[in-house]
């Protein structure tokens, strides 16, 4: 077997070491009851590399995906493009193939690298500080609605429909483990209605979280909210599905948030049906030693070098177990390195060209849509929600989309468990051309 | 062979300065793709302060990280024997495959029928850790293993709430136990009772029965555990539990010891969750990103969260419902590129090469425990599984500390083991070779090992007090970073 | 190890001195010691009301963190805040300037144990 380098002889002269005879002795402490017959586990036998490769390569080609067809599919996972360097840096065995940096001398790479990731999540997003990542944006929406409670010790937790359906459903399902009411507040439209939030906030909410862009990607002013929250000492928490915006919008901090979470995936990360995604997360400095997750922090060696290491540990579970400010353990750290790389390439001249781009596509083909067709009203960043007079309109659309090699949407009833059949979630990012816009226009058309 | 033919690198190590201090201006020149058109229509919402993201060329960002690599110790670069933690060579096939287009630029909400290739391997995985396991019934959303003890321990709280036997919250938890499974249960609603190891660090019968009553909802068990043996008990403790009306969960971060030899579900446990970063080989990261998948026998099948790839004669579909079912907790179907690694693992192994990784990973700990256990204490004497733990108890007599060894065996070019867990053994180190290494390694690190405690024996031990002294930086002021915490790089 | 008569100690490893009805608390040099060094002090909030040995601060070092409990019952009225920026006070003057909090009694306490009994205490 290719991956154990043992020989029958090696094994032999171990064995005799150990003062055994037989590999099975090695398991004498399990009862021999629940011993499995060599061979008896219903697998296919062993392929050989050759054979992996070819396994894998046809199941990836009876997949469509977004480098043979037009991707306008948005919902909280985004095509943007990836330059090679980040494939590159994150592929390196020291980054790949290190463990999680308990022993600091010898994972500066890894330190540095989180220090840098966590400055710049910061600075993008406006907070004061960033930690090294949550799983992905849902459990980080999650994990912001419990730090709320156990910052205010207040109980009721206020959320808008306008939040990203999956990430209200995790959200809900910790919460729900937990003492404590959690109320939805319903959308005006496909837009968020701030004064309906406003006027759910009361002096035992310890929290409300709204998205910015929202899910249906709508701007709107969030000043309003910062007033409400501070005249009943609640936290403003904001979540955020495409975190490429803030290279051109001002980020959720600005407005004062105490609590920015989201996904870093637009930072980097191919779309990988859904993972390894990266859900960012920032806050106050005040609130630190409440937050969820691992934090790399500056120090120096016995030699008064500048180094990094992990720090504020006592908040997590291999110290205070059942008391911890989580059960986070393994989080998605190679997703930093490649966030921090991305942005590094692109700094804030490239990601400011990103989020135009973005929007311009969108731009351009709302203002040309055909009039059987009507966009969400509202300012968009990239996403948008289009209508039609019915599910059969909408899906011969699709199915003429999808013939010209374009995912042209998600059906909003999709992620939107409910929500009538007749809309179609569209997002796009800079990899949509003047072309893909031009066909998608037609093919509305065509299916006038 | 002496410990100086096998020490580390001592080739150039560039010092490297933070992004925020590169001299000039950003100076990034990608070239992008897309529509560049105006977006007056954003013009109230733009931002008013650039973000400072320092832009770095392309060749300066590839030197910048590519340095940064070089002072990270891998499992490519040399021997990581963290116990807990299973640190095994990961197969660069499995990242050849995961990148192919069809895989890494796949959309989760593009049309099913546009994706049945990728639900075809999830749905195998799905089976085959069903099989694995003992368990047949498998979620992979879970994105870690304690994201996975979470889900489990929801889903054992709903099984108890749908019977009506709702004063079930509490939840039995070894002293040895990762922490893990506290905080998880924590978050699950229940609360924590901690069960006292017998003096053979094993799980305590006596203490167990004294314990279990119609509260209780389950016991969170590792087995192996945490100091590297198996509940030999284990069907006794399951009886046990379950006569109380309780659960069993299996933490699967231990499983490589199990993997093709026996199952958990065969043994009594009825949910376990799987570190697919561990046993099947995915990389760790850094720290991530992990997958913990969870199986479950009959009794919680019902619970599984949603979705879920159900197989239809020959096609495959998403499940987004189910009536009884926890619902989400993660926002798509799972860590898709951590999970097709661990089916190209278990791949390569299959039906008749499976047992082959538990039985080296065993193989190795026991070989390092008998080549050590003269000169280091062993709290625990006797058959162990994939780890071995060893104290600093005959060391400390001479005023070298586990940290010492730890820090001196950096010098000596390899990662240390896991030092001071578990937490019930003064001075623990808890060593996993895994399956992976050759006898050649594990006689470096065993000569190292060697070498130490007869250093320790002379009386000079300054080499280890000021161990290390070859890595880029040496021991950290870890009280300075936790009394003035600097997270982020301030602003000019 | 320093263990100054003039104080009462716990089994938790508290200190506490009574002055009238206020007493003022903090936690005792073994426990700084076996701490290692202090990183952190969470101070309870003035006006808080505890029971005796109750959690009402907690002490954390790099790699621990300890709750501290009260060793009287009553209402907390003043808290060393001088503790927030320089938390190693507890470690290099645990029965001065190292002090957490002042109570004002209520009466009820846990077992308090002199110098001598504190010594024996430690000893076993």
């Amino acid at each position: 077997m290719r991956f154990l380098p043992h020989t029958e002889h090696d094994r032999k002269s171990m064995l005799d070491t150990i003062g055994m005879r037989d590999m099975r002795d090695l398991f004498a402490d399990i009862p021999s009851e629940f011993h499995l017959p060599e061979g008896s586990l219903q697998l296919p036998d062993a392929l050989c590399e050759a054979d992996i490769v070819r396994k894998f390569t046809k199941a990836a080609e009876r997949n469509r995906h977004a480098g043979n067809t037009r991707c306008f599919l948005g919902g909280g996972t985004y095509h943007h493009f990836v330059p090679a360097v980040v494939d590159y840096v994150i592929s390196r065995g020291e980054f790949l193939t290190a463990y999680t940096p308990y022993q600091p001398e010898i994972a500066q790479g890894t330190l540095q690298t989180l220090f840098e990731f966590q400055t710049m999540v910061a600075r993008l997003l406006n907070m004061e500080v960033a930690n090294a990542s949550m799983y992905d944006a849902a459990t980080a929406v999650a994990e912001a609605a419990l730090m709320s409670k156990r910052i205010t010790r207040k109980s009721r937790t206020v959320i808008a429909a306008s939040v990203n359906p999956r990430y209200r459903e995790v959200t809900r399902n910790y919460l729900s483990q937990q003492q404590g009411e959690t109320v939805e507040v319903s959308c005006n439209g496909f837009t968020t209605d701030i004064s309906a939030l406003i006027d759910a906030i009361d002096d035992q909410t310890a929290c409300v979280i709204v998205q910015y862009p929202d899910f249906y990607g709508s701007l709107y002013d969030l000043s309003p909210l910062r007033e409400a929250c501070d005249a009943n000492k609640c936290l403003m928490v904001v979540a955020f599905s495409d975190a490429s915006a803030f290279g051109l919008i001002e980020p959720p901090g600005s407005f004062g948030a105490d609590i920015v979470c989201g996904s870093g995936q637009a930072l980097g990360i191919p779309m990988g049906f859904g993972g390894p995604h990266i859900g960012l997360f920032a806050c106050r400095q005040k609130h630190v030693r409440q937050m969820p997750g691992r934090l790399c922090g500056m120090t120096q060696d016995s030699d008064d070098k500048r180094g990094f290491v992990l720090t504020l540990s006592t908040r997590e579970q291999h110290i205070r177990r059942e008391k911890a400010t989580s059960n986070i353990c393994s989080n998605q750290g190679l997703m930093c390195t490649a966030n921090a790389c991305y942005m590094t390439l692109m700094g804030d001249a490239g990601l400011k060209q990103i989020a135009r781009r973005s929007a311009a596509a969108l731009q351009q083909l709302i203002s040309a849509l055909p009039t059987h067709v009507l966009a969400a009203a509202g300012t968009h960043y990239n996403e948008t929600v289009l209508s039609f007079a019915d599910t059969n309109t909408r899906d011969g659309f699709l199915n003429t989309a999808r013939e010209r090699d374009i995912f042209a949407g998600i059906p909003l009833e999709h992620i939107e468990r409910g929500s009538d059949a007749n809309h179609l979630l569209v997002a796009t990012t800079e990899m949509i051309g003047e072309q893909d816009v031009a066909d998608y226009l037609a093919a509305l058309e065509a299916t006038r | 062979m002496s410990a100086h033919t096998y020490s580390a690198a001592s080739g150039l190590q560039h010092e490297e300065p933070l992004l925020f201090e590169h001299a000039h201006e950003a100076a990034t020149s990608i070239s992008l793709p897309g529509i560049d058109a105006d977006t007056t229509h954003l013009k109230d919402f733009e931002r008013r302060n650039e973000a400072k993201i320092p832009g770095l060329s392309e060749p300066e960002a590839v030197r910048h990280f590519v340095r940064l690599s070089q002072w990270n110790h891998g499992i490519e670069t040399g021997f990581y024997p963290l116990g807990s933690c299973t640190m095994k060579y990961n197969p660069r096939v499995n990242e050849q495959v995961v990148r192919l287009p069809g895989l890494a630029h796949a959309h989760p909400d593009q049309p099913q029928d546009s994706l049945q290739g990728l639900l075809a391997l999830l749905h195998e995985l799905q089976t085959w850790l069903g099989e694995i396991s003992g368990l047949p019934h498998v979620t992979l959303q879970p994105a870690a293993g304690a994201h996975g003890e979470l889900a489990g321990m929801m889903m054992i709280r709903a099984y108890h709430d749908a019977r009506g036997d709702v004063k079930r919250r509490k939840v039995l938890v070894p002293d040895s136990a990762h922490g893990t499974n506290p905080a998880s249960a924590v978050l699950a609603g229940l609360h924590t009772v901690e069960i006292k190891s017998a003096a053979n660090g094993r799980i305590d019968l006596a203490a167990l029965k004294a314990n279990l009553d119609d509260e209780t909802a389950a016991l969170m068990l590792t087995n192996p555990n945490t100091t590297g043996m198996f509940e030999s008990d284990i069907r006794e403790i399951c009886e046990l539990v379950h006569q109380a009306g309780g659960l069993v969960y299996g933490d699967g971060a231990n499983l490589n010891a199990l993997v093709g030899i026996a199952r958990p579900g065969d043994m009594g446990i009825d949910c376990l969750h799987i570190n697919v970063h561990k046993t099947f080989s995915t990389p760790h990261g850094g720290g991530g990103p992990g997958a913990g998948p969870v199986a479950v026998n009959d009794l919680l099948a019902p619970f599984l969260p949603v979705p879920r790839i159900e197989k239809h004669e020959d096609n495959y579909q998403i499940v987004h419902t189910g009536e009884q079912s926890i619902g989400a907790v993660f926002g798509s179907i799972g860590q898709t590129g951590v999970l097709l690694r661990a089916t190209a693992y278990i791949a390569a192994f299959g039906r008749n090469h499976l047992h082959k990784i538990a039985e080296d990973a065993v193989l190795n700990a026991n070989y390092v425990l008998a080549r050590l256990k003269e000169a280091y204490h062993v709290p625990f004497p006797g058959l162990c599984k994939h780890e071995c733990l060893l104290t600093d108890a005959y060391q400390e007599r001479h005023g070298v500390k586990t940290l010492d060894i730890a820090k001196r065996l950096i010098d000596l070019g390899m990662h240390p083991m896991t030092v001071y867990f578990p937490l019930i053994v003064h001075g623990a180190m808890l060593i996993e070779p895994t399956e992976t290494e050759a006898k050649e390694t594990l006689d470096s690190f065993c000569d190292a090992m060697l070498e130490i405690a007869a250093q320790c024996e002379t009386g000079d031990t300054s080499e280890l007090h000021d161990a290390p002294r070859r890595p880029i930086r040496r021991r950290m002021d870890e009280t300075q970073a936790a009394r003035s915490p600097v997270l982020v790089w301030p602003q000019d | 190890m320093s263990i100054p008569a003039d104080l009462k100690y716990t089994q938790e490893h508290e200190w506490v001195r009574i002055e009238d009805d206020v007493a003022t608390c903090g936690i005792s040099d073994h426990a700084q010691e076996a701490l290692g060094d202090i990183v952190f002090v969470e101070l309870p909030e003035i006006g808080r009301v505890v029971a005796a040995g109750e959690a009402y601060a907690v002490v954390e070092s790099v790699k621990a963190v300890s709750d501290v409990y009260a060793s009287v019952a009553g209402e907390v009225i003043e808290i060393n805040e001088a503790l927030e920026s320089e938390p190693e006070k507890v470690n290099t003057d645990p029965y001065g300037g190292g002090w957490i909090a002042k109570i004002k009694m209520s009466g009820d306490t846990v077992e308090l144990l002199d110098e001598a009994a504190y010594t024996t205490f430690l000893e076993e």
